[in-house]
């Protein structure tokens, strides 16, 4: 547990400092009210406006979040793998090789149907 | 740091069939990656029949070459006696099921499109189709293989989740009724997702308590462990839980009239055979192996899940018009009828055996008659798909006497009218409670198979006493269909007349109970 | 400790706290006075790239420049849109920034010193798993970027922020499997125990010559140190991936609506914190850490005592000047080639040469099955070959369709007298008012106003 009270100090302090900048900056600059600076910046346009929630997005974005998910976790089993690599000998890498390989053959099937393509 | 650490010993052998079905769903994503779209429902329909028939023929080739008294994989898997029972059940009602995918016009052509929209229209006209099903449901089948066999709490879990993440995709995929389908796929999931949540507390809390997840291990817990009994039956509850939602216990049935009317046909039937079978194979070995010590505790409340679920599921089926709800219902009911099987728990070896064998008789009469009956409720159309009104039904007796003779015997069989497999399956578990003490509860029983049977008989009065409509649905029997319909008549009347070479069967898989 | 090799993870874990509290207002110090000397080193290097003298006003060669910035920056009006989304607007700086540091708390900057008679390593502190805590800091730093688009409620903060954390985290499973061959040739994910490994190559053996191993993992894992050499630039959104600020496009990205105060120089200092996190990596995991290169390290004094945090701090220089190097040589890639580069080309090439590199280490073990290894090394290649030709031939096919329908669409164009062989937008389109098409009764033709299309 040692090992992690330094990383708590650095944390308090840094998080105090990005409070602290982002806690004094109304205060340190003018005041000077304008309706048009109060919108949302579009170029000059008025401001589209957001339905409530946030609205929709492409759902690109989501095959993307869960492809990382997925590889995200073949990297986590890949650490300890890699680190013990030496304890596990032949049977880890035969293992491994069959887990990567079955990773990769949904990996295949997603490249296929244009997952990975943006337009 | 330079120690060697061991190398698991893994019996792929006796593995096999699992082995054998994942291996071909990972080549049917490949095939779905690789192979161009003509080519794809050419290499799939062989591939998967051919699988589930080569790991059906290797099941029977463990079951004679000897079956293994220890667990299997370090402890993880449990190859025994039920466990080969129930892999062949399943591995063959997943045949049949899958000869029902196979007949064309099940499945949508985008799943991804809005149901109306014109990609959709597009997506028809090209003649796509989602040849994904195939994979996923060998995936489903790995799952339902290994779900019963697991041995530990975790490789269950792993189990529970490759079954019924394919499942909650399929759900989704039926052609017609888009929105319906698409209701059913989310509310699955969302379900589901719930109780797989509680299946994985349950087992935290039961690792908390007995320091393993391993189902032996924790039954020797039982008698040892002191003072945190806390844990331990809020542990079996949150795993209760888990397990009776996927068999659709009362009170957690209400998934199961949606998600068995919004699902493709074909794939109901997957569910109402396959998946049962599997979650009562898992449910016996966690309530027999882990918690056989703690059977005091929750005899109690199966009972009263099993009286819930048998009253709920007759009662309410009085009241469906629908046919895909009211099979339903009835697949609820008899949830109800096979938990009185559960808590035929007894202490004496023998009686265990006969009751384990009655569940396992029970299973497989249950699930050919369920395909069968499924199977007859893609075969009769309307202009916009299946009827499933019940109304629709009215009169098919005097124009398709074949088809509403099938039925009607498989409807007898639900109601468990003697010559059917339905009663032997019901006597047999019947019999093995009365043998335990459960009387009251095999009273109940009978009682609510005497509400089921008016329903069943109605529908039967339906078909062969009313008028047939002028515009009535036409009955449209693709080959696949008949092979199905024909396994399933054949099954139901010869379990019915001549149960004796299943019923040694069982009796044989159950004699040495699940290993520890 | 081994003398020779610098500390590992059993050193850690005894300072006490007055120290630790030293330990980490040097580095929030160093970091801080880093980011205003990288604002200045950055402008000042990419202006004499581009034969510019760049800030010169402000102090001494214009090293003042960066806290003249700073002052204004706080010094400017506070704006805070009416719509935003008040918590996360204001949280959103906050959670940017302070992962950002948190990294470089497993940085290693030299070996053991006294400190006031405490014996202590350079380092702030070190983990079993210390890598992972800085890729587990990139990620939370995600959240910053998506969580600023997402409060902002406007369409070029929340297209940026999704843009941005979709680049972030496609490039984080490049980054994070460039780093499995490091951990595959060390043996451990502690940060100290990994420039340790990196003090002295051992020698090879090939028929008989003794070849000196290369100490540092960027030349023994090359491939490892190309890939991530990449992706540290696309995880911190620098030139030549750095679309979420596509100005043309999007504006600022998910900082759109942070005009101006000090909530922007948040962003801004994570930003540049980032790249030093990434650096510092580059020089733990690939570039020997604090140690120092060959020609140094003849004298013996050199990877002892203070000197090496001059070496390390020389390297990070070094590491961001290359930075600004890319920064002044490539163009901006496009959306779609930044995210095709990052998922087909940098993730199986770097699976592909973790399994490889694996294979060798398992057939450098004496007593392994040498047959089985190599045949399923073979298997390997022969897979991953089959796949990618196929892959190859379909992706030709593709392209060459796609070729054939934009000349077929060109010469369309052309054909049209009035286009006069340049592809101009026909004169008839539905919002020109008033205006039809030759023969088109004006009934046929829905008028549609400007500006809804």
């Amino acid at each position: 547990m040692e090992l992690y009270v330094p990383i708590l100090v650095l944390a308090v302090l840094a998080a105090g400092f990005a409070a602290f900048s982002v806690s004094i900056a109304p205060f340190t600059g003018p005041k000077r009210w304008n309706r048009a600076k109060l919108d949302a910046y579009e170029c000059g346009i008025e401001p589209t406006p957001q339905p409530v929630g946030g609205g929709r997005f492409p759902l690109k974005y989501m095959i993307t979040a869960m492809l990382f998910i997925v590889f995200d976790i073949e990297i986590i089993f890949l650490y300890p793998w890699a680190v013990a690599f030496d304890s596990l000998g032949l049977f880890g890498l035969v293992e491994m090789v069959l887990f990567i390989v079955t990773v990769l053959v949904a990996y295949a099937y997603v490249w296929r149907r244009r997952g990975l393509d943006w337009d | 740091m330079n120690g060697t650490i061991p190398a698991p010993t893994i019996e792929y052998a006796l593995l096999a069939p699992m082995l054998v079905v994942f291996g071909a769903a990972i080549i049917g994503v490949l095939v779905e990656a690789f192979a161009p779209r003509y080519l794809r429902s050419a290499i799939h329909k062989p591939l998967t029949l051919l699988t589930l028939a080569g790991a059906f023929v290797i099941t029977i080739w463990q079951a004679r070459t000897g079956i293994p008294t220890t667990p299997s994989a370090m402890g993880a898997v449990a190859v025994d006696g039920p466990a080969l029972f129930i892999w062949g059940t399943i591995l063959v009602l997943a045949f049949v099921s899958v000869l029902l995918i196979n007949d064309e016009g099940h499945f949508v052509a985008s799943a991804a499109a809005v149901p109306g929209s014109a990609e959709e229209e597009r997506a028809l006209t090209e003649g796509a189709t989602h040849t994904e099903v195939y994979p996923l449901v060998l995936f489903a089948v790995g799952g339902m293989l290994l779900f019963p066999a697991a041995n530990d709490l975790l490789a269950m879990f792993v189990a529970l989740e490759v079954m019924s993440l394919p499942l909650y995709l399929l759900c989704g995929l039926a052609r017609r009724r888009r929105l319906l389908s698409q209701e059913a796929a989310v509310k699955y999931f969302l379900l589901g997702a719930f109780s797989s949540a509680f299946f994985l507390y349950g087992t935290a809390l039961l690792y908390g308590y007995a320091g393993s997840v391993d189902l032996a291990k924790i039954n020797t817990a039982l008698g040892s462990v002191g003072g945190q009994d806390t844990l331990l039956y809020i542990g079996v509850a949150m795993l209760g839980v888990g397990l009776l939602f996927k068999i659709g216990a009362a009170p957690f049935q209400a998934w199961k009239p949606d998600v068995y009317q919004g699902s493709p046909t074909p794939i109901t039937a997957l569910m109402a055979s396959g998946t049962l079978v599997a979650a009562f194979g898992a449910l016996l070995r966690v309530f027999w192996v882990a918690l056989g010590g703690l059977e005091w505790s929750w005899t109690p409340i199966m009972w009263g899940v099993a009286i819930l679920t048998m009253v709920v599921g007759a009662i309410l089926a009085i009241t469906q018009t629908d046919i895909k709800r009211m099979l339903a219902y009835s697949s609820i009911a008899h949830g109800g009828f096979l938990l009185i099987g559960v808590v035929a728990l007894g202490n004496n070896q023998q009686q265990n055996a006969s009751a384990l064998s009655a569940l396992l008789f029970y299973l497989v009469a249950y699930g050919f008659t369920t395909v069968g009956a499924f199977a007859v409720v893609t075969t009769v159309r309307d202009a916009g798909g299946e009827a499933w009104h019940l109304s629709r039904w009215a009169g098919l007796g005097k124009r398709r006497p074949l088809v509403a003779v099938v039925f009607s015997l498989f409807l007898l069989a639900f109601a468990g009218i003697p010559l059917t497999s339905g009663f032997f399956g019901k006597y047999a578990v019947f019999q093995a409670a009365v043998a335990a003490g459960a009387t009251p509860l095999v009273v109940v029983g009978v009682v609510s198979s005497a509400i089921a049977a008016f329903f069943y008989v109605r529908v039967i009065v339906l078909m062969f006493f009313s008028d047939p409509a002028a515009d009535g649905p036409s009955v449209v029997i693709p080959g696949g269909t008949w092979a199905v319909g024909a396994v399933a008549v054949l099954a139901t009347v010869v379990l019915g007349v001549f149960p004796q070479p299943v019923l040694d069967l069982a009796h044989t898989a159950a004699q040495s109970l699940f290993v520890r | 400790m081994n003398p020779t090799t610098g500390p590992t993870l059993v050193d850690f874990g005894h300072d006490p706290l007055w120290l630790s509290i030293i330990k980490a207002v040097f580095i929030f110090v160093v970091l801080m006075l880093g980011v205003l000397f990288g604002v200045w080193f950055e402008r000042k290097l990419i202006s004499r790239m581009q034969h510019r003298y760049g800030p010169n006003r402000a102090g001494k060669f214009g090293l003042l420049q960066s806290v003249a910035d700073g002052l204004k920056m706080g010094l400017k009006e506070d704006i805070m849109p009416r719509t935003v989304d008040k918590v996360v607007y204001l949280l959103a700086p906050v959670i940017i920034a302070v992962p950002a540091f948190l990294a470089f708390s497993v940085m290693p900057f030299g070996p053991m010193v006294s400190i006031f008679g405490v014996e202590t390593p350079l380092q702030l502190t070190d983990l079993p798993v210390a890598v992972l805590l800085v890729l587990a800091m990139a990620s939370i730093g995600v959240y910053g970027i998506v969580l600023a688009g997402w409060g902002s409620r406007s369409p070029y903060a929340i297209l940026g922020g999704l843009r941005s954390s979709a680049q972030v985290v496609s490039y984080e499973i490049a980054m994070g499997l460039s780093f499995v061959a490091v951990f595959l040739a060390a043996g451990t994910l502690s940060t100290s125990e990994i420039v340790a490994k990196q003090a002295g190559g051992g020698t090879w053996d090939v028929f008989g010559l003794e070849i000196p191993q290369p100490s540092w993992y960027a030349i023994s894992l090359l491939p490892s140190f190309l890939i991530y050499a990449i992706t540290m630039l696309g995880e911190t959104n620098r030139v030549p991936f750095d679309l979420p600020e596509g100005e043309g496009e999007l504006v600022g990205g998910f900082h759109t609506e942070y005009s101006s105060s000090l909530k922007f120089a948040m962003f801004m200092l994570a930003e540049y914190v980032n790249v030093f996190t990434v650096s510092g990596v580059a020089i733990t995991l690939f570039l020997g850490g604090w140690r120092a290169p060959w020609p140094i390290s003849i004298w013996e004094g050199a990877n002892t005592g203070w000197w090496p945090m001059l070496w390390f701090f020389i390297k990070l220089v070094l590491v961001f000047a290359f930075f600004v190097w890319v920064r002044a040589s490539l163009p901006r890639v496009r959306y779609d080639q930044l995210m095709a580069f990052g998922w087909k080309v940098l993730i199986p090439l770097n699976l592909a040469w973790i399994l490889l590199y694996a294979t060798l280490k398992a057939l450098r073990v004496p007593e392994s099955n040498k047959a089985f290894i190599l045949t399923l090394g073979a298997i390997i290649v022969v897979g991953g070959l089959a796949i990618w030709f196929r892959f190859d031939t379909l992706l030709q096919r593709r392209r060459e369709a796609k070729a054939a329908q934009i000349e077929e669409e060109f010469e369309q164009l052309r054909e049209e007298p009035e286009a006069g062989g340049f592809p101009v937008p026909p004169l008839d389109l539905p919002h020109y008012h008033g205006v039809l098409p030759a023969g088109q009764a004006s009934t046929a033709v829905k008028e549609v106003t400007s500006g809804s299309n």
